[in-house]
């Protein structure tokens, strides 16, 4: 059964959503750095945190959530014919 | 009862358990070969596995290095919730690749990997044995943190009654003996129990911690009192070494060769893969804990120094010990569950170093049961030397001690993740790559006592310049460089 999973039309749809989450968490991480906000100002407090932190929990969240997710999708073989290729 | 008897309880009973999972662990054992020793025969299932990654991942640096850097740097510590995220992010890059060549060759050791890919060419060996060294210099580095923070709790969790130095020798000598007779079952079934007990004292750590500051909003409103430079929006360089961090702490753990060893033990590639998506979550459940305990002490404890910030996470325990004697006990526990963290990495570590050392150092057949028995010998030399090391060198932070490992370790991931996906790739310039890269990181870096370069961290750098050798010495492609990123058919 495992070794037919990757195969055919429905794995390479996961492997492309794969990817796709993959960049998705590359996003998530650039936002995550507070670079585009005005470094010293002072903070305004969103849900208990400087604005600036809880963004950043927050990217860390979902790219937690979409790299399960990735990681899941992942076909990690046993097989060993070829794989780097 | 005193904290400190109740400590040394707690630690008696932990230790005789440990030791228990150990003659568990050798009873369990099939053959004496390494794979069997090293890597559990190959059948680590999706519970065992994730516990042990985690309990791997997340060490005495995470447990008491973490809270003493929050403490230092403030809310931009929440960047160690990306970075350790990080990890798993970037195993997608090597983990599904490398796991099938490793099962059908038989690897045991990261350099089995190195000897597969570059085996055929004239400085492949120099290769895997340069790869060696500095993973062993990067272990050994990491022992050492971990026997010190060892000693640091054992003599708070037992107010004294067992010193700094007992703690090193009692706890070394008992990790020694449970991975010499289990190897890495012990390692893991002892993860395991270790794993759950960190994440229960943490929880109940962090929930009396918000309690007592009365909720997170009021911890932040005394932290813009007490510190308010530890809230505001951080400056330009202190935005490039988060993202440095990232980059530094995500590719380099992935050539933790302790983590390399559990891709080569995982029952199955979907085991693997499962225990890596539950892994996903683990940053947010240990790191961001650990940050707000350090953003705990702010207001609690003024003007700590480098080495005092270390103890913030002992301090506030004692603190909490003291607010009411029915605290005590979950305390200990806590304490306990963060000696369990270092503990478990402790012994990863070391039972990496000796397979290192015996295989891909002195080259010994990763197949004969003649290896094990000198890597068990060559882990208990490493490990009576790392623990009389740190009897002596006591005053390094040991988030400066994970930097110093990470600037080297990084330079090993041209050998693994560039390797593995291309394929005109040559020892030679590799091995190139490997050295000015680690050049730059130990010769700016230590040399010139310039760690970072602009908030960028020096092995970061080292790795670019490592990476444009190996790729650029690499072209034009030869015959030896098409070969080998595919699965073994001929060991």
């Amino acid at each position: 059964m495992r070794g037919m999973r990757g195969s055919g039309h429905r794995g390479v749809a996961r492997r492309r959503l794969r990817r796709w989450l993959l960049a998705a968490i590359g996003v998530l991480y650039a936002a995550s750095i507070p670079w585009y906000r005005e470094s010293g100002a002072a903070p305004q407090v969103w849900l208990g945190l400087p604005g600036w932190v809880t963004v950043a929990l927050g990217c860390y969240v979902a790219a937690a959530i979409l790299n399960a997710i990735a990681w899941w999708l992942a076909e990690v073989s046993d097989g060993g014919r070829d794989e780097g290729r | 009862m005193s904290l400190g008897t109740l400590g040394v309880i707690g630690l008696g009973l932990y230790l005789a358990g440990l030791a228990g999972i150990g003659e568990w662990a050798r009873r369990s054992r099939r053959d004496a070969t390494p794979a069997d020793h090293y890597l559990a025969g190959r059948e680590l299932g999706v519970f065992v596995l994730f516990l042990t990654l985690y309990a791997t991942g997340y060490s005495g640096n995470s447990l008491l290095g973490y809270p003493g850097e929050a403490y230092r740097r403030g809310f931009s510590w929440i960047m160690s919730t990306g970075f350790m995220l990080a990890i798993v992010v970037v195993y997608h890059g090597l983990a599904p690749k490398l796991r099938p060549i490793a099962i059908a060759g038989g690897f045991v050791t990261p350099g089995d990997w190195i000897a597969h890919r570059f085996g055929r060419e004239r400085a492949g060996r120099a290769l895997q044995i340069a790869v060696a060294v500095l993973m062993v210099a990067a272990l050994a580095n990491f022992l050492f943190a971990q026997l010190k923070a060892m000693g640091l709790l054992a003599a708070q969790v037992t107010e004294g009654i067992v010193s700094y130095e007992v703690g090193v020798g009692l706890l070394a000598a008992v990790i020694l003996a449970y991975e010499t007779l289990g190897g890495m079952r012990a390692v893991a079934w002892t993860d395991a129990g270790q794993s759950l007990l960190m994440l229960l004292g943490l929880s109940a750590l962090v929930a009396w911690l918000l309690t007592a500051a009365g909720g997170l909003s009021a911890l932040t409103a005394d932290i813009l009192v007490s510190r308010p430079e530890a809230a505001r929006v951080p400056e330009a360089a202190e935005c490039a070494n988060w993202a440095s961090s990232i980059a530094l702490m995500g590719l380099a753990s992935m050539v933790y060769p302790q983590m390399i060893q559990r891709v080569y033990a995982a029952r199955s590639g979907t085991t693997l893969a499962r225990s890596f998506a539950l892994m996903s979550f683990m940053p947010l459940l240990t790191t961001t804990t650990v940050t707000l305990i350090g953003l705990a002490a702010i207001p609690r404890f003024a003007d700590l120094g480098d080495v005092q910030a270390d103890r913030v996470m002992p301090l506030l325990l004692g603190t909490w010990a003291a607010a009411d004697p029915h605290f005590a006990a979950a305390a200990v526990l806590v304490f306990l569950g963060a000696l369990a963290a270092i503990m478990s990495t402790a012994d990863s570590v070391l039972l990496s170093l000796g397979s290192l050392m015996a295989e891909d150092l002195l080259g010994r057949d990763h197949r004969a049961a003649e290896t094990t028995l000198l890597g068990k010998r060559i882990a208990a030399a490493v490990m009576i030397a790392m623990a009389g090391l740190a009897l002596v060198a006591r005053n390094i932070t040991l988030w400066g001690l994970i930097e110093l490992k990470m600037e080297l370790l990084i330079q090993c991931v041209p050998a693994f993740l560039i390797a593995i996906h291309t394929p005109r790739l040559r020892a030679g310039p590799v091995l190139a790559g490997l050295l000015v890269g680690t050049g730059i990181a130990v010769g700016v870096g230590l040399g010139l006592g310039l760690p970072r370069l602009a908030g960028v961290h020096t092995g970061l750098i080292g790795l670019v310049a490592n990476a444009a050798v190996a790729w650029g010495g690499s072209w034009p492609r030869t015959r030896a460089g098409r070969v080998r990123t595919t699965c073994p058919t001929d060991r």
